[in-house]
């Protein structure tokens, strides 16, 4: 099979996979209809303030997995709507930045800086517009890089890296969140240890469990779902339960603005935009293809290059359509880049690649990794295919993004006066549902509430989660790619140390820990990656 | 003596009923069957029990629950299926080496043999040592000779036994092979393909390789020559008496009801020996094909395998 080939059966395993439903004798593919619902719950979800993409993806998983069940068939329609989540909840995240200075999306919070003072000067319905369209221009174009790139950039990087070198990377990886989310770098890497400790327990090459102080309750480690869904949706539950206690005297009731001004957004406008959307979708693809760098960096970065490239009457913070699509290009065109290291290393940068990731793991036939981008010509490489099928999905989604996304985000703006002592009970029940269907044990219930107090304790310290969530993912592949180092090596002590590429990346997750430890600014707003 | 009288009276009874039970109805699960799987959900052996989960179900209309209990080699299922009531309702599918070399090397499994009753194999394995095709190597004695001439051998292996025997070949051939652990049974694969390993182990994954000649199996490790690679020699003609393959196996814990274990090896042999069968068909495609082996014979093939697994310790020590 040649590549085009591979390009045209992942392409029909979307559109001519396992069908939903007939209609006049044509089949509607069931991955086709996951995308789409994915895509239009995520807007909604990305609306509503204090959900968000990785709550629906964290609740959705088990359950879907449990429906479609383990086979390489359930792969796409699920990966298909988390992508569709994924950027549903891009997109989506901005409506309440711009209608109510409420970010709706921890992405989104640099949005609120033009948006909301759009919506006070009666425009808002041209920053929706905007938003619209430099988030659906940065995430797709950021989607054509990843698909052009990721298999080539695969293919390089296991030519390159050995064993030492894959250690080393991860590392780096791990050093570069733990740094770059949160307030304090010190923090993070603690997260981020912490991870490494609990992805320990009952793990490893032994024929017995380690760490399990003799119980069996450890003895087979710690489910990670569950634990990944502990800290990042429970922990954040607890948190707002606190929230709304401290807050319940102080019900203010959000007044919308009535809007007059000029509202529509025309080609020039739009032409006149395409500097600071294509500068940001640079910046964001560019981040995202780091591993390890989420979506909040990239909008802080983009709307600080938007501002220095920025002459116009209006200043950036005062109300500026530059402003709004300077953050939301950057934001959105993390995603698809972010795929550039799950696809070709399995390291993921955001908390929607970390479900990606989870999803392949936990249903199998598929393993994120070069042998993806294996382009056996005689026999089919299957992950080459669900590789395809993935970009086809990602693309479906960018077409519904620009053809009904738009339309579908202005009626979201209603989803903020949803109260939240209404959401999240809901949220809570749907969680231990989420886990418990999966699992069918209470033990997994009791880890997952375990962990929600972590998470909350964590975000209490201002503890950021994220480095947790992906240390504690990436544990297994650091440990055996270090084992695996040491033993090529015939067990020498300096084994991280004797290829230049790996020290190369050794001194630069020191350089990067050192780097962002002076002069951080500690907003406490930018703490909480999720939300 | 009256009493006496009333006692074997009443044994009797009871006797006659149950045999007559017996012959009336066959026993029957008196609820959902756990299945657990030993293996991560979405490989080989987890497609295989699931198929077979599946088929049993249409067949015999029992419901049947797949729960994956990953971990340690098959030592995580094994030590959570022992604790289960020997009633039929929980059986597990795992690799039959970890109930025999498996509990012999390590420490404290928190399981013996004894703790279970073994109900069928299923299929086995498919192992053999693989390199990339451009080496040039045809067969192991090509990689001796190598590291005869002083090259350095990297060789992948994803179980301690495997390591071990990557370790007893270099000994009766005078060589020595850096042996690196990798992960699941791609793991050794991908090492090859990326250049990161001289050879590995590789037990059914490589197929592919193999036949698109990119890849080579340069022995069998198992008893008879590879379906895909006839021509790849065994291991006894390079001075290695013993084999590595396993089998797959369905076992329930110790004290199942004969009955019980019949109704149940039974229905297993059926759905392995059934050319229709989606199992039958899934093995032939991944694994050796159908080997079902139930009952006693399956009982004597497991005494055999820890005998042979002693003896094997006993020479790499």
């Amino acid at each position: 099979m040649g590549v085009f080939e591979y390009v045209w059966a992942g392409v029909m395993a979307v559109f001519a996979g396992p069908e939903a439903f007939a209609i006049f004798g044509v089949g509607i593919s069931i991955t086709l209809l996951m995308v789409a619902f994915g895509f239009f719950l995520g807007i909604v979800i990305g609306a509503t303030p204090g959900l968000g993409g990785p709550f629906v993806m964290a609740v959705s998983l088990p359950v879907l997995i449990s429906i479609f069940g383990f086979t390489p068939d359930a792969l796409l329609p699920i990966m298909g709507f988390l992508v569709g989540v994924m950027k549903g909840a891009t997109v989506g995240g901005s409506v309440p930045a711009i209608l109510f200075n409420t970010p709706g999306t921890p992405d989104a919070l640099m949005t609120t800086l033009d948006g909301y003072p759009m919506t006070k000067k009666g425009q808002a319905g041209k920053a929706l517009r905007t938003a619209h369209f430099a988030s659906a221009s940065g995430d797709t174009f950021s989607d054509l890089v990843l698909f052009t790139t990721a298999p080539f950039l695969a293919i390089l990087v296991e030519g390159y890296l050995g064993f030492a070198e894959k250690a080393a990377l991860i590392i780096l990886s791990l050093s570069f969140v733990a740094a770059v989310v949160g307030a304090s770098p010190m923090k993070g890497l603690i997260a981020a240890f912490l991870g490494l400790l609990i992805a320990s327990v009952g793990t490893g090459e032994d024929l017995y469990p380690r760490m399990s102080m003799g119980t069996d309750f450890l003895a087979n480690g710690v489910p990670l779902i569950t634990a990944v869904l502990g800290v990042l949706i429970m922990g954040e539950v607890f948190s707002s339960f606190e929230q709304m206690w401290r807050d319940r005297r102080t019900e203010a009731a959000t007044a919308e603005i009535p809007q007059s001004g000029d509202n529509s957004l025309s080609f020039r406008e739009r032409r006149k935009l395409m500097p600071f959307i294509g500068v940001s979708a640079v910046v964001g693809t560019v981040i995202g293809a780091l591993p390890g760098i989420g979506s909040t960096l990239a909008a802080t970065l983009g709307y600080a290059t938007g501002q220095k490239m920025h002459k116009g009457p209006v200043n950036f913070g005062e109300g500026t359509p530059e402003g709004v699509a300077a953050t939301e290009a950057a934001n959105s065109s993390v995603s698809g880049a972010n795929l550039i290291p799950v696809l070709s290393l399995g390291i993921p940068g955001n908390v929607g690649a970390v479900f990606l990731i989870l999803a392949a793991e936990s249903i199998g036939g598929f393993n994120p990794g070069p042998s993806v981008f294996r382009f056996t010509t005689t026999e089919v490489n299957p992950e080459l295919v669900i590789a395809f099928g993935l970009f086809t999905t990602m693309m479906f989604a960018n077409i519904l993004n620009w053809t009904f996304g738009g339309q579908f985000m202005r009626w979201v703006g209603i989803m903020v006066k949803i109260p939240k002592p209404a959401l999240m009970p809901i949220v809570f029940l749907l969680t231990i549902t989420a886990v418990y269907v999966q699992e069918t044990s209470m033990l997994s219930v009791y880890f997952l509430l375990g962990f929600g107090l972590l998470g909350y304790v964590m975000r209490k310290i201002r503890m950021p989660i994220l480095p947790f969530v992906i240390s504690f993912i990436l544990a297994g592949n650091l440990e055996t790619a270090l084992r695996q180092a040491f033993a090529v090596s015939k067990a020498d002590p300096l084994f991280l140390f004797r290829s230049p590429l790996s020290v190369v990346f050794l001194a630069l997750s020191i350089i990067v820990v050192i780097f962002f430890s002076r002069g951080k600014k500690s907003d406490p707003k930018m703490t909480s990656e999720v939300s | 003596m009256k009493l006496g009288r009333i006692k074997s009276t009443l044994v009797a009874v009871a006797l006659a009923s149950s045999m007559a039970t017996a012959a009336v109805a066959e026993w029957q699960p008196s609820g959902p069957i756990k299945l657990m799987i030993a293996f991560r959900a979405g490989g080989g052996v987890d497609t295989s029990a699931r198929l077979l989960a599946e088929e049993l179900t249409a067949r015999h209309g029992w419901e049947i629950i797949p729960e994956n209990v990953a971990g340690r080699g098959g030592a995580a299922m094994a030590a959570a299926l022992k604790d289960e009531p020997a009633d039929g309702l929980a059986i597990g599918m795992t690799a039959m080496d970890s109930l025999a070399y498996g509990v012999l090397a390590a420490k404290n499994p928190g399981f013996t043999p004894e703790d279970f009753t073994y109900l069928s194999a299923i299929t086995g394995t498919q192992t053999g040592l693989i390199a990339k095709s451009s080496r040039g190597w045809k067969n192991l004695g090509d990689v001796i000779a190598a590291a005869k001439a002083g090259e350095e051998i990297s060789a992948g292996a994803m179980s301690a036994k495997l390591a071990d025997a990557l370790y007893l070949i270099g000994q009766a051939n005078g060589v020595e092979f850096t042996t690196v652990m990798v992960q699941g049974g791609k793991g050794g694969l991908n090492g090859v393909v990326a250049d990161d390993l001289d050879i590995a182990w590789a037990a059914g994954p490589q197929t592919q390789g193999v036949k698109a000649g990119d890849l080579v199996n340069l022995v069998s490790a198992e008893s008879a020559p590879l379906n895909i690679s006839p021509d790849a020699p065994l291991l006894n003609e390079y001075n290695v008496e013993f084999t590595f393959g396993t089998k797959f196996g369905v076992v329930a814990p110790a004290g199942l009801d004969p009955e019980a274990r019949k109704v149940l090896q039974d229905a297993i042999v059926e759905v392995v020996n059934d050319p229709e069968s989606k199992l039958n068909q899934f093995i032939t495609r991944a694994f050796s094909g159908p080997e079902p082996i139930a009952g006693e014979d399956f009982d004597a093939f497991m005494a055999a395998a820890r005998e042979e697994s002693e003896r094997f310790l006993k020479a790499v020590e």
